[in-house]
């Protein structure tokens, strides 16, 4: 976990769970697994909120917990997971995505389980209908079937998954003796496929519709809730939680730049074939094998879509008969267009044209990547020497003699793909926490506005409510001066912009995380 | 005394006989019974008399026949100019550099230098630039063409890379490959035929450079390969080998090489849309600090784009 992954983390911690829930959570990404008592003490913060902090931070996954260091018997250790923290940067990719796939419903019911981390099925289908209702027009309501079935086709490929059981191990409790542990403790929490239930729904049927909201419902609500209440116990589906499964939705967005190269690269109809196979492999592919299933030309083309007029021969001719991806190959390729890039977007085509030349020969010396790149000798070093000193290409030493002498040393320039890749996503980090802070800051520098600007959209909502005639919404709206009005329309536009290029830079951290993944696991 | 002028004479006729040279084994077969002393006097004589050229290989010395026109032209010169000629002459047309001069020879730099003025003058040698290192000098004899390596080939004129000579070749190289694949896009064939018909050999490349003019200097397939090959470095082109006959128009040694325009596998990617990813300071911003995201310049400008 390096410093800019914890700085990230944080940020993204604070602007989603708070404060406290940032410290507590920092503090154990830097501190590794530690006890309830240690975080407390070092963090200075009264024991029930580092407990409810904890409590935020496991029902999202974010921490895990299990027995201590000294065994069964010693207090529970939590443990922080930063590659979790991190994802949360991607939830508008991941709910853009279930909308694309499954249209409003879908995207709802992703967006309330990230937001609630692990949610049961017939709360979330509540929760949805009742969302989905209330920007539906008077009179109309969403069907709890409707939103059901969202939500299974949603489970039926894997993009929500059931959350891991808990595994029991040995608590504080002393009454527990060691006949009674079932499973030995354990020393990586258990994963959510090992349940082979996994994507199994609960066999509950929900019928029913969804309720508006409004606002003058504030009489109704005890009673709402006690209703609500009964609801949930006569589900039947307690216990039973489900998780987004985010590799899943990392398969889908590989898959994703994976198309999409292919079609820059070929041509449409290529992509198209690529599509389809790597559809027809989705469920049977484990995310991070290296290849996909061999598939045989027919079952192909008779799984291309039906409107898609393509013959057999062309199908033939595009290669590969028994069609299957190296997913690697792929991912790498996508890596190194990533870098090729950056170096072409910081330093200019020239250095970007030294920078593929070094990545396709391995090892050059000066003089050959003169030669080679066609660039006069000045500059060509001067581009070579600024590279250097980025750490994007590195200098390998062959002596010819036993002493080194560098009259008489092969110096060969060099670059390697994967701690390049590592340090550009480094930069990423620092990138997506730069952005972060500067929409803080922007939004701090403006309090002052922004409040009176909400304050002034309140006063109009409930004058409108309670019906009050045009000179006196006018009155009050020009309460906003037009600088100010102007000021505010910057301000929106500054956050809108860097919220977005957060995203952007979210795409590359992709690319590079799933192309070091998979070399790692190679 | 005339014994010995006898055996030059016929050591002589030996080495007229083997113009690529005689070894000692050689002359010692022909003349079995002259003995080694003599021998040796009397190569040392024509070598004295410049009648004879004395080299080395691999298994041993070698007598060669000296060109009669340069034996004639070396007569007026003392010995030492003619080991430096020697010198030069070995270094073929590559040239030689005055200091590696004074290395092989071990004569004195001043002497050096008295005789390749001499030389110079009597148009035995010449001084060529050297490209790599402009300062430098090499010397090779009169009627040699110096190497591409000394001049630098097509892309140099006197000493001076020509970038943009490079760049226009460039650029029309890219954009007779860019038209050759709409075309083939166009005609909405089936899709290997398009991808097949997109493709352009080496050959088809350098006809067309030619007949576009725009080249002072004879370019050779191979140029436009060099130049070929750096589009594939700018990421703008792609290139297959092909087996082909031999005698087809453009193959070398049975192969062909095709080039096809491609278009880049991603955009630019996402980092370097935020100012960050291409920012000079990137390494001295954190917060609090002198540079930091808050009072960031470039932020700030890119902002308000």
């Amino acid at each position: 976990m390096t410093a800019q992954e914890v700085r990230l983390c944080g940020l993204l911690l604070q602007e989603h769970f708070g404060e406290v829930v940032e410290r507590i959570g920092t503090h154990l990404l830097r501190g590794g697994a530690q006890n309830l008592r240690t975080i407390a003490n070092e963090t200075n913060t009264p024991l029930d909120l580092v407990k409810k902090s904890l409590c935020v931070l496991v029902q999202h996954g974010v921490c895990d917990f299990g027995s201590g260091r000294r065994g069964p018997g010693s207090p529970v250790e939590y443990r922080g997971n930063c590659e979790r923290v991190l994802r949360i940067l991607r939830y508008p990719r991941y709910i853009y995505t279930a909308k694309t796939l499954y249209g409003d419903t879908g995207e709802l019911i992703v967006e309330e389980v990230l937001q609630r981390g692990h949610m049961t099925m017939s709360n979330t289908v509540k929760t949805v209908a009742d969302r989905l209702t209330h920007n539906m027009e008077e009179g109309r309501s969403m069907e709890y079937s409707e939103v059901v079935s969202s939500f299974s086709k949603l489970v039926e490929t894997h993009f929500l998954q059931r959350c891991p059981p808990v595994a029991e191990t040995a608590t504080a409790a002393p009454s527990a003796t060691p006949a009674t542990h079932r499973t030995p403790a354990s020393v990586t929490p258990p994963t959510a496929e090992s349940n082979p239930d996994c994507y199994k729904l609960p066999p509950v049927t929900l019928t029913g519709r969804g309720k508006r909201r409004r606002s003058s419902d504030d009489g109704e609500e005890p009673g709402g809730v006690k209703k609500a209440k009964m609801d949930s116990e006569s589900c039947g589906d307690e216990g039973i939680y489900w998780q987004v499964n985010f590799e899943r939705f990392h398969q889908h967005f590989r898959d994703q730049a994976i198309i999409s190269a292919v079609a820059s690269k070929l041509d449409q109809t290529s992509s198209e074939i690529v599509r389809t196979m790597l559809r027809m492999s989705e469920v049977t592919t484990t995310p991070t094998a290296a290849y996909t299933q061999p598939l045989s030309a027919n079952e192909i083309f008779r799984s291309l879509p039906p409107n898609y007029s393509i013959s057999r021969p062309i199908l033939d001719q595009g290669g590969s008969l028994t069609g299957r991806s190296d997913l690697h190959r792929a991912l790498a390729n996508l890596a190194r267009a990533t870098l090729e890039s950056v170096v072409q977007e910081r330093f200019g085509s020239r250095s970007a044209r030294i920078f593929r030349l070094l990545l396709r020969k391995r090892h050059l010396e000066q003089k050959q990547v003169e030669d080679f790149a066609m660039i006069p000798a000045k500059e060509a070093k001067d581009m070579l020497y600024t590279l250097l000193s980025e750490n994007l290409v590195q200098l390998q030493e062959i002596p010819k003699t036993p002493d080194h002498a560098p009259s008489r040393t092969f110096y060969l320039y060099t670059v390697n793909q994967l701690p390049t890749a590592r340090l550009l996503l480094q930069h990423c980090y620092k990138t997506v926490a730069n952005l972060i802070e500067r929409r803080l800051f922007e939004t701090k520098e403006n309090k002052r506005l922004l409040e009176k600007s909400q304050r002034i959209e309140a006063i109009l909502a409930s004058l409108q409510a309670s019906g009050a005639e045009p000179e006196q919404l006018t009155e009050v709206e020009e309460m906003i001066t037009a600088p100010e009005r102007q000021q505010l329309e910057a301000l929106r536009h500054h956050i809108n912009k860097l919220d977005s290029t957060e995203n952007q830079v979210d795409e590359t951290i992709f690319l590079l995380e799933s192309y070091i993944i998979s070399t790692k696991s190679k | 005394d005339c014994i010995i002028k006898v055996k030059c004479a016929h050591i002589f006729e030996l080495c007229q006989q083997f113009p690529h040279g005689i070894t000692d084994q050689v002359i010692q077969n022909d003349m079995p019974h002259l003995e080694a002393q003599q021998r040796a006097m009397a190569i040392n004589r024509l070598l004295s008399l410049g009648q004879l050229d004395l080299l080395r290989n691999s298994s041993g010395l070698l007598y060669r026949m000296k060109d009669a026109q340069t034996a004639s032209k070396m007569k007026g010169s003392d010995n030492q100019e003619k080991l430096v000629y020697q010198v030069i002459e070995d270094a073929g047309n590559k040239g030689i550099w005055s200091r590696d001069i004074r290395y092989k020879s071990n004569l004195p730099l001043t002497e050096i230098n008295k005789i390749l003025k001499n030389l110079e003058s009597k148009k035995l040698i010449k001084a060529v630039k050297s490209v790599a290192a402009s300062k430098k000098k090499v010397y090779m004899l009169y009627n040699l063409q110096p190497d591409r390596s000394v001049t630098g080939g097509a892309w140099y004129s006197d000493q001076d890379f020509e970038s943009e000579f490079v760049e226009v070749l460039n650029q029309q190289c890219f954009k007779f490959l860019q038209s050759k694949a709409e075309v083939a896009r166009d005609s909405k064939q089936s899709p290997m035929v398009q991808r097949n018909s997109s493709f352009a050999t080496s050959h088809e490349v350098w006809k067309y450079i030619c007949e576009l003019g725009i080249s002072k200097v004879d370019l050779s397939m191979e140029d436009i390969e060099t130049i070929l090959n750096t589009l594939i470095y700018d990421g703008k082109v792609e290139m297959t080998i092909i087996a082909a006959k031999e005698g087809t128009v453009g193959s070398v040694d049975g192969q062909m090489k095709l080039y096809r325009g491609v278009n880049p596998i991603i955009q630019p990617t996402g980092l370097v849309k935020a100012p960050c990813g291409l920012c000079p300071v990137f390494d001295d911003c954190h917060e609090g600090g002198e540079i930091s995201p808050s009072n960031c310049v470039y932020m700030a400008e890119w902002l308000d784009f």
